[in-house]
């Protein structure tokens, strides 16, 4: 059995923190493993970042306005 | 909803936006310069020579340069099309911009109609790249939000701008037969109020709620009140030209509610932050709107206030407001956002799992842009002072105007330092 989901939660915090938080969760992931990330706005700049390292991700856009990103390793 | 994510191997690289933001603080420090030179006389009127150099060292050399390179790097990012040959793209508009508002600066203090018409050369070429290339993008845009309506209307304020800044170049170049007075009145309306009001309005409506973590703007504001502020614009310009002077100051009046109504709904949700936590850039975005809300009420009760009607310092008080007031104030707030977030994410983006990368405190702590802040505020004041009393105030005023601008450039040259070599010892690690 892979090991639990990670989420991280980056709604209502202060720009860049979500993306500095997000970008540490992806270090302690391991292979198999899934990380969650919900956030206000569309995180243009970590796609940048998840692209160029080779994760996989999905965006799903809530009706509250929200973002759910779901990444997993390369 | 699923929706793709965009893939950002489109944000341009680092030194795109950079060298526009790193030419921008010497211009502060020039102008300060010019100002030292000049001395009181300068604050005499705005439409003395150096007076009107030492407006374009600030319009060009500082607000334009900042303000298109912030473009190039956000639009990507905010829009989601890519600015086709970034580098080239920001080279062909950086070196003429640079260079045209040296020029500029030259003629205006001396240097005769050659000199003009070397600027209109290197000025019409530098904002026509920058025109072109920005337009292409604004017209591609998937989503259009309120974001790409007001940088919509703020690219043709920036045209008209251009446009009648070329034609009053060709009266001091080349001699053509035109009504320069109402001309001058319009480019620099154009200018200010359409060009860098509905730039920092665009900008604002993504960066407030981001930075600042407040609520959103309004939706009837964010949407309406770019359109609504180019078509007075329009409309005023019209009446100035065609001479109904009571139709002008209407519409002039209404141009001037529009300017407080974004003020203060900047100034309210500023007071509603959801984080306690102070930020250092905050005292900026307050200085703008604190500006633009006083430039704006002046510009309105002049016409009825027979006192002020008449004398010449209500015009330099406007363009000081204005200018130092509203805009760099901004500008300086946001360089210290822009900067460390591109150098700790492109630092990222390269090392991330190789290097630990410093975070953006790091790079600039907030006691650097504290005390620069000071620096600003006593610039931003004894500015105002000088207008009115010059002989008392010009040249505290241009000490502190070189300060703040050279204490910026050391702010943001920390940063680049910080940033090179963390990637050079990345790039030691990795091999």
């Amino acid at each position: 059995m892979s090991a639990p989901e990670i989420v991280v939660d980056g709604r209502g915090l202060e720009h860049p923190e979500p993306l500095e938080r997000v970008l540490a969760a992806l270090d302690q992931l391991q292979p198999g493993q899934r990380l969650r990330f919900l956030i206000h706005r569309q995180p243009y700049p970590l796609y940048d970042i998840l692209s160029r390292h080779r994760y996989a991700y999905t965006v799903e856009a809530h009706a509250d306005g929200h973002f759910e990103i779901l990444i997993s390793p390369p | 909803m699923m929706t793709a994510g965009l893939s950002l191997e489109q944000a341009p690289p680092f030194n795109v936006p950079l060298r526009f933001f790193l030419t921008a603080p010497p211009f502060l420090l020039l102008a300060a310069g010019l100002l030292l030179w000049q001395g009181p006389d300068l604050f005499a009127s705005r439409w003395l020579p150096a007076t009107l150099a030492m407006t374009h060292l600030l319009t060009l050399g500082f607000m334009a340069q900042v303000m298109l390179g912030a473009l190039l790097q956000i639009l990507p990012v905010v829009v989601g099309v890519v600015v086709p040959r970034p580098r080239l793209t920001a080279a062909l508009i950086h070196i003429p911009l640079t260079l045209g508002a040296l020029v500029l600066a030259t003629a205006f203090l001396g240097g005769g109609p050659t000199w003009f018409q070397g600027a209109a050369g290197l000025l019409g070429l530098g904002f026509g790249v920058a025109l072109l290339a920005i337009h292409l993008v604004l017209w591609r845009a998937p989503v259009v939000g309120s974001t790409v309506i007001a940088l919509r209307c703020a690219l043709g304020a920036l045209l008209v701008t251009v446009v009648l800044g070329v034609l009053l170049s060709g009266f001091l170049a080349w001699g053509w037969r035109l009504p320069v007075f109402e001309l001058t009145q319009l480019h620099a309306t154009w200018g200010l109020l359409g060009w860098t009001v509905l730039l920092v309005t665009g900008v604002a409506y993504q960066v407030v709620p981001m930075f600042q973590i407040t609520p959103p703007y309004p939706t009837w504001l964010s949407r309406g009140f770019a359109p609504l502020l180019a078509v007075l614009l329009a409309m005023w310009s019209m009446f100035v030209l065609i001479g109904w002077r009571a139709a002008a100051s209407w519409t002039g009046a209404a141009l001037a509610v529009g300017a407080v109504l974004v003020a203060v709904a900047t100034l309210w949700l500023l007071t509603r932050r959801r984080r306690k936590i102070g930020d250092p850039t905050l005292n900026f975005w307050r200085a703008s709107m604190a500006s633009l809300l006083a430039g704006a009420l002046l510009w309105l009760l002049t016409p009825w206030v027979p006192t002020l009607a008449q004398a010449p310092q209500v015009e330099v008080l406007l363009g000081i407001l204005s200018i130092f007031g509203f805009a760099v104030a901004v500008i300086n707030g946001m360089l210290y956002k822009i900067v460390p977030f591109l150098a700790w994410f492109h630092l990222q983006a390269q090392l991330f799992q190789h290097v630990k990368v410093p975070n953006m405190k790091q790079l600039l702590p907030d006691a650097c842009v504290r005390q620069q802040w000071w620096s600003y505020l006593a610039a931003l004041l004894l500015l105002l002072a000088a207008a009115v009393q010059p002989r008392l105030f010009a040249y505290p005023a241009a000490l502190a105007v070189g300060v703040a601008g050279g204490w910026l450039g050391i702010n943001l040259l920390r940063v680049c330092r910080i940033y090179y070599r963390v990637l050079r010892s990345g790039a030691l690690s990795s091999a």
